[in-house]
């Protein structure tokens, strides 16, 4: 009688995980304004579960933090922003990501001194435990220099 | 009875085990096809292989340069092939390879020689690309690169 039940189950399952939601554009594109928004408050809490634990995120001068370092610097204030607009200009669905490409417009504070940095950015969301986690953020200023 | 539910519960653990062999080795294929891939996109950029580069890069292409410049697929394989643009070598170092299903993301680095007014400049970028497995093979839909500080570049 176990044995039917154990050869439903064999199979049910991952038919189950195929039919359980996923995130779509519109819950994508929210996860990503949350993350922008987590940032402007250094809100360590929410930005714990935005990121995904495998973070890669390269900044415009090519260095890159994984999620515990980002989250460092975010709570010892070495990243701190005046201001974080984001827009968004291509979002591409895939089975479990996101992949989101667009312009940042930032004015953030370091060591006191505001600074203006506007970035291109790219943008890898991948959809576990039931949620949008951002894995990949890769930035290229937006300022044209005579080189390619 | 006990016997006939040995052997279900060992054929379905030998069912699972050979599904989850032929998935990881099937993950080691596409990986090395995307390694591979990423290295010959390097070389056409610099012998301006347009053929190559029609099939290695996505048709959706967003292809934005350390300077800000931003480029789709048919305006950069045209900057390439009419010589607006001249990689005169490149050294890639891919420093990481990950796949998410149909998406891969490399993180890496290069050593770029650009030809530029009859001079050559090095350039050393720190650079991720997207990569989507589309008709059976890795396409190249995105990429940002980002000029190393001169203590970083190695």
């Amino acid at each position: 009688m176990r044995t039917p039940l154990l050869v439903v189950l064999l199979f049910a399952l991952p038919l189950a995980a195929l039919a359980s939601p996923r995130g779509d554009e519109a819950s994508a594109r929210a996860a990503l304004q949350a993350r922008f928004d987590a940032a402007l408050r250094a809100d360590v809490a929410a930005l714990e579960k935005l990121l995904a634990d495998d973070l890669e995120y390269c900044g415009v001068r090519a260095t890159c933090s994984t999620k515990a370092q980002y989250l460092e610097s975010v709570r010892n204030g070495t990243r701190k922003f005046r201001s974080l607009t984001p827009k968004v200009e291509r979002v591409t669905m895939y089975a479990d990501s996101a992949v989101l490409t667009g312009k940042v417009y930032s004015v953030s504070v370091v060591d006191g001194t505001e600074r203006n940095v506007d970035a291109y950015f790219l943008v890898v969301l991948a959809w576990r435990d039931g949620r949008w986690q951002m894995t990949n953020q890769s930035s290229t200023l937006l300022e044209a220099k005579p080189s390619t | 009875m006990n016997k006939r539910r040995t052997l279900t519960l060992f054929v379905i653990f030998a069912v699972a085990t050979i599904m989850s062999t032929l998935s990881f080795a099937k993950e080691d294929t596409r990986e090395t096809a995307l390694r591979s891939a990423e290295m010959s996109r390097f070389e056409a950029q610099v012998n301006a292989d347009a053929k190559t580069l029609e099939r290695l890069l996505d048709s959706n292409l967003e292809y934005v340069h350390s300077n800000g410049e931003l480029d789709t697929k048919a305006s950069f394989i045209e900057s390439l092939v009419s010589g607006k643009r001249d990689y005169v070598a490149s050294t890639a170092n891919i420093q990481g390879v990950r796949i998410l299903g149909d998406v891969a993301i490399i993180r890496g680095t290069a050593k770029v020689t650009v030809a530029d007014n009859g001079q050559s400049r090095e350039l050393d970028l720190g650079y991720t690309d997207i990569w989507v497995w589309k008709d059976k093979r890795w396409q190249m839909t995105a990429w940002r690169s980002a000029r190393m500080l001169p203590t970083a570049a190695k």
